[in-house]
């Protein structure tokens, strides 16, 4: 931009971020302070829009197809958002309400959220009455018990592994194809459900919040192609699904609102168009004209139409950024030389410019710089900066690192990263460059890179890649990423810096069986600070999902448990006479 | 002329088991792993391993080839138990990735590809014709420079470029077209056309001026022939002349030129499809790749090769139609 | 209308001295056309700054993988500080968004990978189409129909389809490597049917038959008197598909099957620019403009060639 535009630009970012002063001369840094308030970050919290008017149609833009829609399969944050809010119920789910208070917990198709014997062991739902498919047929508890077994069929894979991983006999459990059914999954009556655990869980009625745990009637299976067409049981059915192209939800009139007290279902009919440019959805919706007034973009906001949203006060009020949750780290291989040296894994923490990286993902108005593991949610907000790294790094201190580790010459070394994250994989070669480090980047596509990642002999000595808590508790983030006993030779995930601890491990089981709940959370965080000492990896950022929103979208508000996804359960339209068809 | 035909789809389905054994070796041979790439964020070896088993990868590859060559003729049964897969005549293999057979995805987006070739091809052969014969009737002229100078810069322009100059242009500025959005034909004629027009005419560009060069050269070979001077020198209107005399041979090259490149294009253009987001088959198989999806890999490989074999057997046989020193 | 040959295309027998030989005369047309002169300065320009791509960027003080935080704005997506994509004294053709980069030394850098691509797999097409062409027309039967079909089969492949299958399939392998062979393994057809037409015509020439009849054996008569008869076409068909490998270079790095980052290839730094073509227009104009230039260049400059050398074959 020339001086006049910068200096207008200054002076509009200027007035609308508070800040003082935003200099602009010299070509220097223009706009924003890393200590102004976020511009991105306004509507955090809150919805937007006001409260939307019934009916009309939704139109969804997107990049991309849905994962896995069917329910023993869909195991990604935005899509279970579209699925457990708009197709199916599972027996609990979270609170339709923005911010942090989203996280909580209420009962769905369940009466209550579940009621645990003593030992948290065995947990019984009853099922409401008036529940219906789309058919008009009632939901019944055998539905439920019957998806958690479709859950384990190798045919059918990609979904949560809570099932896997907590019911008792389920070892070598393959899925009911055979016949063969689990017997840690009771249904004494067509509205009660039984889970008995391998252990105590105090925390499972957040695991029953997975579409795992919604309802398939096995008259209705198909098999792998039940994710063209999930039966529904949520206030939408499935109209019309060309895949990568279009679908199209209509009302399930046999949906009672009087038996859900989550989900409005205020539009009509929702229309998802897939296989559009990213690029391209950004700029209609900057533009909401006609029918895109009345639609929502699936995919974050790209970084480069940031320049586009940002310095505009009638586009940025129409902009949610909520954080994703999800820590993006670097992980270092530490079963494995150079990095099962702990003072080379602290040099490349000193050497990180994680405001490089940052820059890279979008800049600060759609990231946060992280200081610890956690994200901020699991630490009441804010995370602490317990090792007061510089965030441009420190290149000498981790020179010094590496003499002291006995490589005064530096090291070369290879990173794996998404496609995605290639720009901030560039970063990070850059920055660790600058202390002797030399990187070199491979990367994967998406679909093959936990695949690629997980597999601990042949990957290379660093990966970029990050963990988001299913539900904010810290136990479903440090264990997942730090604990030792959970490191498999292939299919390895969430603890890619192979970390092995014994300290930490007894820690972790320690505060697993703590039943004080705030004092566990306490523990968590402590624990956090001091692996973080250790340096297995090292936290960069977090991401936050910016997305803009049509003028007539109402009632939109990023999902703090669903990766800051609208929440589909309560967005609408402000007018829907306004909206297509 | 039977004979000539029968010995033709001969060779057509020869050349197609061909490039069928090379695809198949090459994608099955290099190392690549669709059983995990459908496996996800949290995948066991246990689970890994039967979706191999389901998915036949254990199998020895001639077996694995000789399984896809029969299914395309006959369909076949994949997989065992309750998910047994049956993939119908023409089995070109199960999408792992979409849950559809690929022969079936195949066709969902043909509509698209299709309608993205024909259009843009009408487009390309109404302009580079016309440029072509003009310029090459006025041969030497200013209008035959101008026109030239511009079919090879247009020729030199990426299509990438083109496109977003198009999109910016009539999008963005004008705001005279919707962003493309793929309507079918017949939902909305209208809708379909408007939603086209900027794909067809980045596409057209470039093939325009390939065909105006083309038939630029070719015609003035034509006119130079003796029998033409003969159709002149007979007194016939220049306008018959040129039409029934110079356009009828002067086309044959552009014919063998137009069989080779709508038959690529029909089985998708992969960067136009991709740059304006349209959902045929060129876009179907670059969503493919990135998940490793090899069944519809080698699915649009082959109905790409079937299609430009199709079109070059087409364009032998009207060269009889056209050009009258052909006969069979 | 006129439909005898017009000055402008035959060569000016006049402006050289006689005896000429037909390379002399060649030679004398092609400097007579400015297009020629104006292409072949563009292309020498783009060659200089391929093979001087380290000493331009040095000059330029920075290196094609150098981040510059300072020259982008973290706050509005890293868009280029200053006017036109942040061209400035620091920055000749401006930066990169978000990264900073240095614009030229990738653009430099850029021509380097693309033109080594494209180059090399026009060498090899040319090498195995013309030993194709050449042995198919000259010994003709069984081989000649062997090498036909070779040549059909290849035809019938959906090439680029095919090509960027092979590219995302093979991993860990040189990319530029991989891909010059991938190129390269589609392209010899072409040269191969003009080739084989050539050395039809030629082999029952007069000349052809003296050598036969003097004594020479094959590979003696296909070197000494058929190649240099088919070497005028094969120069001006090279010419004319160099811009043809350029753009499939550009076509697979635009589609992330190229060459790998932080390496810079022109057709990758369209891809990647694609999605700032509003917000800051120089970082998509000028990889875009290089890549325009180079081709138009080398069409130009092939039409000529083509024109001079072969003047019979209208048809590509």
């Amino acid at each position: 931009m020339n001086k006049r535009t910068c200096t207008a630009l200054a002076a509009v970012l200027a007035a609308s971020f508070a800040l003082g002063t935003a200099g602009c001369s010299g070509g220097k840094q223009s706009a924003g302070g890393k200590d102004g308030k976020n511009p991105a970050a306004a509507h955090e919290g809150t919805a937007i829009g006001g409260t939307p008017q019934k009916g009309g149609t939704l139109t969804v833009l997107s990049n991309q197809d849905f994962t896995h829609l069917d329910p023993a399969r869909n195991w990604v944050m935005n899509d279970m958002d579209f699925g457990t809010r708009l197709l199916y119920r599972t027996l609990v789910t979270y609170k339709a309400t923005p911010g942090t208070q989203g996280g909580g917990l209420v009962p769905d198709l369940a009466t209550d959220l579940g009621t645990p014997s003593a030992d948290a062991r065995t947990w019984t739902f009853h099922l409401k009455q008036g529940v219906k498919y789309e058919d008009g047929s009632p939901v019944t508890a055998q539905d439920v018990k019957y998806n958690v077994e479709r859950s384990f069929s190798p045919d059918l894979p990609g979904g949560a592994d809570y099932a896997a991983r907590y019911l008792a006999g389920a070892e070598g459990y393959r899925g009911p194809a055979q016949g063969r059914h689990l017997d840690s999954v009771k249904t004494p009556d067509d509205r009660t459900i039984v889970f008995e655990l391998r252990k105590p869980f105090a925390e499972f009625p957040n695991a029953t919040v997975m579409p795992t745990f919604a309802p398939v009637p096995q008259a209705q299976d198909k098999g792998p192609q039940y994710d063209n067409r999930p039966f529904s049981s949520g206030p939408y059915k499935v109209d019309s699904y060309a895949r990568g192209k279009k679908l199209v939800l209509v009302r399930n009139d046999h949906w009672d609102p009087g038996t859900d007290e989550v989900r409005k279902a205020y539009p009509d009919k929702l229309v998802v168009l897939m296989g559009l440019k990213a690029n391209q959805i950004d700029d209609r919706l900057i533009a909401s004209q006609g029918a895109d007034a009345s639609a929502v973009s699936w995919g974050a906001l790209r970084p480069e139409s940031a320049a586009k949203v940002l310095p505009d006060a009638r586009v940025r009020e129409r902009l949610l950024a909520e954080s994703t949750n999800c820590t993006d780290m670097v992980q270092m291989h530490t079963g494995r030389a150079p990095f099962d040296d702990p003072k080379v894994r602290r040099a490349v923490q000193y050497a990180l410019d994680r405001d490089a990286v940052l820059t890279a993902s979008g800049g600060p108005a759609f990231n946060d710089l992280s200081t610890a593991y956690m994200p901020a949610s699991l630490f009441g907000g804010k995370q602490p900066d317990t090792l007061k790294i510089p965030v441009t790094g420190d290149a000498d201190k981790a020179r010094q690192l590496l003499k002291e580790a006995g490589k005064p010459d530096g090291i070369s070394t290879k990173i794996t990263a998404s496609a995605g994250d290639k720009g901030r994989a560039e970063a990070v070669q850059q920055s660790l460059g600058r202390a002797g480090i030399k990187v070199t980047i491979e990367t994967v596509d998406p679909s093959a890179f936990y695949a690629t990642i997980g597999d601990t002999e042949n990957r290379t000595d660093m990966v970029y890649t990050g963990w988001c808590p299913d539900y904010p508790s810290g136990s479903t983030f440090l264990p997942f990423v730090f604990d030792g006993r959970f490191i498999k030779e292939k299919g390895n995930s969430g603890n890619h810096s192979l970390f092995r601890d014994d300290a930490t491990m007894k820690r972790m089981d320690e505060i697993g069986a703590m039943t004080d709940t705030k004092a566990a959370a306490e523990a968590w965080q402590q624990l956090d600070g001091r692996i973080l000492a250790q340096a297995p990896t090292v936290p960069v950022l977090v991401r936050r999902w910016p997305l803009v929103l049509g003028t007539n979208i109402a009632g939109a508000y990023g999902h703090t448990s669903f990766g800051g996804q609208i929440d589909y359960a309560t967005v609408g339209l402000k007018d829907p006479a306004k909206s297509r068809d | 002329m039977t004979l000539y035909l029968g010995r033709r789809l001969l060779a057509v389905a020869g050349v197609l088991v061909a490039i069928a054994a090379v695809t198949f070796t090459v994608f099955y041979v290099l190392p690549s792993d669709p059983a995990a790439a459908a496996c996800g964020k949290s995948c066991s070896t246990d689970r890994l391993e039967a979706i191999r088993a389901h998915m036949g990868l254990d199998r020895p590859l001639w077996r694995q080839f000789a399984d896809f060559v029969t299914g395309i003729f006959t369909g076949r049964t994949m997989g065992s138990g309750q998910y047994a897969l049956h993939c119908a005549f023409p089995c070109l293999g199960y999408s792992y990735e979409n849950s559809e057979a690929v022969w079936d995805l195949l066709m969902d987006r043909l509509p698209v590809s299709a309608s993205l070739a024909l259009g843009a091809a009408v487009l390309w052969l109404a302009l580079g014709l016309s440029a072509g014969v003009t310029a090459a009737l006025r041969k030497d002229s200013l209008t035959d420079r101008a026109l030239m100078v511009g079919a090879v810069a247009a020729a030199s322009l990426p299509v990438y470029f083109t496109s977003m100059m198009l999109i910016y242009g009539l999008i963005r500025t004008a705001g005279l077209l919707p962003y493309p959005q793929y309507v079918p034909l017949g939902d909305d004629p209208l809708h379909w056309a408007s939603n086209l027009l900027l794909p067809w005419l980045a596409l057209a560009v470039l093939y325009a001026a390939m065909y105006a060069r083309q038939s630029r050269s070719s015609m003035i070979e034509t006119m130079a022939e003796p029998y033409i001077r003969t159709a002149r020198a007979k007194g016939l209107p220049r306008r018959t002349v040129v039409v029934k005399h110079g356009l009828r041979a002067g086309m044959t090259p552009i014919l063998t030129l137009f069989g080779m490149d709508l038959g690529g294009l029909l089985a998708g253009a992969v960067i136009t499809e991709s740059i304006f987001g349209l959902p045929g088959i060129g876009r179907l198989f670059y969503g493919a790749l990135s998940t490793g999806d090899q069944p519809v890999i080698l699915g649009v490989t082959l109905l790409a090769a079937a299609f430009i074999v199709v079109a070059n057997l087409a364009v032998d046989l009207l060269y009889a139609v056209v050009d009258p020193r052909v006969r069979y | 209308m006129t439909t005898t040959p017009t000055p402008a295309s035959s060569p000016a027998p006049a402006a050289v001295p006689a005896g000429s030989g037909p390379w002399q005369l060649a030679r004398a047309e092609l400097r007579r056309r400015t297009a020629v002169k104006v292409s072949l300065a563009v292309v020498a320009l783009f060659l200089l700054m391929a093979a001087g791509a380290p000493l331009l960027s040095s000059l330029a003080g920075w290196s094609p993988e150098e981040f510059d935080k300072t020259a982008v704005d973290p706050y509005l997506g890293g868009r280029p500080l200053g006017p036109l994509g942040g061209i400035s004294a620091d920055h000749w053709l401006g930066v990169e968004p978000v990264t900073g980069r240095d614009l030229f030394a990738r653009v430099v850098h850029g021509a380097q990978v693309s033109l080594l691509i494209a180059l090399t797999a026009t060498a090899i097409v040319v090498l195995a189409g013309t030993a194709a062409g050449i042995t198919a027309g000259y010994f003709g039967g069984r081989t000649d129909a062997v090498l036909s079909r070779l040549m059909d089969l290849t035809m019938s492949f959906p090439s680029l389809i095919f090509m960027i299958a092979m590219m995302s399939v093979a991993k860990d392998v040189n990319r530029i490597l991989l891909m010059t062979a991938v190129i390269g393994l589609f392209g010899w057809p072409g040269v191969a049917r003009v080739v084989r037409g050539q050395t039809l015509s030629l082999r029952h020439r007069e000349y052809v038959d003296a050598a036969r009849v003097g004594g020479s054996g094959p590979w003696r008569i296909l070197t000494r008197d058929i190649l240099p008869g088919v070497a005028g076409p094969v120069i001006a068909y090279t010419t004319l598909i160099v811009p043809g490998m350029i753009a499939t270079e550009a076509a697979l790095s635009y589609l992330g099957v190229g060459v790998r980052p932080p390496t810079p290839s022109w057709g990758q730094m369209i891809a990647e620019s694609v999605a700032f073509y509003d917000t800051d227009p120089m970082y998509f104009v000028i990889p875009s403009t290089c890549l325009f230039l180079t081709v138009l260049a080398f069409t130009l400059l092939g039409d000529a060639l083509r024109d001079v050398l072969d003047p019979r074959s209208g048809r590509t």
